[in-house]
């Protein structure tokens, strides 16, 4: 709309309103509709930060990390070692806790393609510190139990993300033996996956390196060890710088 | 002081803090995107992607209501969403307490399960409740000192 046309639609308008005023009729006042507009503004400018920073942040997008077939995997204890690049990482997780699942979300690409690109060896410890989070309890012993059997039948990081992405809440059951196993078959687990899995093969070296993780001086916070914990040449690092694993590999 | 003037210093006192509510809550929250969801996820109603949209954008939203309240933009308006929101978290914590989950709310940043004898869910209704006293007020009544309402001509309607 045009300064002219404006005006004189004004101009009507005030003629109008003199016209009613004259004949003793006070019209109702037409709503102000700035404080409206400025809200609904300042909303739409909140909803559109916050979308955007979700999409910086997210990396995996809820694929899979795509792993190199050729990347060398070594399983020694309850540790998984996934490449052979010269910087190690070294990473404690417990299946059933919820940071670590943000952690696979957030992470996973990356770490896939510095493992791919031969600038690291991710070391995946897997920890059970959250049995008595499920009732029954136990699921996390359950869940190390089986990404180490996966680990042995060839399909473990697959299978490591594919348990955080099914992640159960904590307080719930948990996964079933019969899940777990399931989703190694889905993934083409070889060898005798399904009596690893319900036999609890791999129960002694979690609890051994869950007790060893909590004893190292070098992965505890103010006394505590506690899930997710990532060190880069053997010392914790902290986590709220998101540039970590940039970090890692260049220094 | 008279009375209406009285009133009005009320009111701001209620507008400031709810201001200082949703900015406080709403900065503790977007600083750990990671912990916010987890908050959101242990309420145990939404799906994944559900989940995902409101741990996105709830910190936000929140920190959009303290500015504008702040402010002193569409009082009225702003109260009424601000109810809105505050009675979703009413709901979001009596569905957790009466469905037996042990969850911290979350409200001021942390959240998630806690152990079973960790709950305050008592206490987090209380404070709620004091949060929705301020915004019924400023619903019956925006008028407040220093606001910009009032020099881009809000009559207190909206």
């Amino acid at each position: 709309m045009g300064g002219a046309s404006r005006n004189e639609k004004r101009r009507k308008q005030e003629a109008a309103d003199r016209r009613l005023a004259a004949a003793g009729i006070r019209p109702p006042q037409r709503r102000n509709r700035t404080p409206l507009v400025i809200v609904g503004v300042v909303l739409v400018v909140a909803v559109v930060i916050g979308i955007v920073v979700v999409v910086v942040q997210r990396s995996s997008g809820g694929t899979p990390p795509a792993y190199a077939a050729a990347v060398p995997t070594a399983v020694s204890g309850a540790v998984v070692s996934v490449g052979d690049g010269p910087v190690v990482v070294d990473v404690y997780e417990d299946y059933l806790c919820p940071i670590c699942e943000r952690f696979e979300e957030r992470y996973g690409d990356e770490i896939a393609a510095a493992v791919n690109a031969g600038q690291i060896t991710a070391r995946f410890h897997t920890i059970a510190i959250l049995d008595a989070a499920t009732s029954p309890p136990g699921y996390s012993t359950r869940a190390a139990n089986a990404a180490l059997c996966a680990a042995d039948a060839g399909v473990y990081p697959a299978y490591h993300h594919q348990l955080f992405a099914e992640q159960p809440a904590e307080r719930s059951a948990g996964l079933t033996d019969q899940q777990l196993v399931q989703f190694g078959t889905q993934l083409g687990a070889s060898g005798d996956f399904a009596t690893c899995v319900t036999s609890g093969a791999h129960t002694d070296q979690v609890t051994a390196e869950t007790a060893a993780a909590e004893s190292n001086p070098a992965l505890l916070t103010d006394g505590q060890f506690g899930t997710p914990t990532v060190a880069v040449g053997g010392q914790k690092i902290d986590l709220n710088d998101t540039s970590w694993l940039q970090a890692a590999i260049a220094r | 002081m008279n009375r209406g003037r009285a009133l009005d210093v009320v009111g701001t006192l209620a507008r400031l803090g709810l201001a200082a509510v949703w900015l406080v809550s709403g900065t503790l929250k977007a600083i750990d995107p990671d912990q916010t969801y987890v908050a959101v996820r242990a309420y145990d109603v939404l799906p994944p992607a559900g989940v995902e949209i409101v741990a996105a954008l709830l910190p936000w939203v929140e920190l959009a209501f303290g500015v504008l309240l702040l402010a002193g933009i569409g009082v009225r308006l702003v109260a009424v969403l601000s109810a809105g929101l505050l009675l979703v978290f009413v709901a979001g914590v009596t569905q957790a307490w009466a469905r037996g989950l042990s969850i911290d709310c979350g409200c001021f940043g942390g959240g998630g399960v806690v152990a079973p004898g960790e709950t305050a869910y008592v206490q987090e209704l209380l404070r709620d409740a004091g949060f929705l006293l301020m915004a019924g007020w400023l619903i019956v009544r925006p008028r407040t000192l220093a606001a910009l309402d009032e020099r881009i001509g809000n009559t207190g309607r909206t």
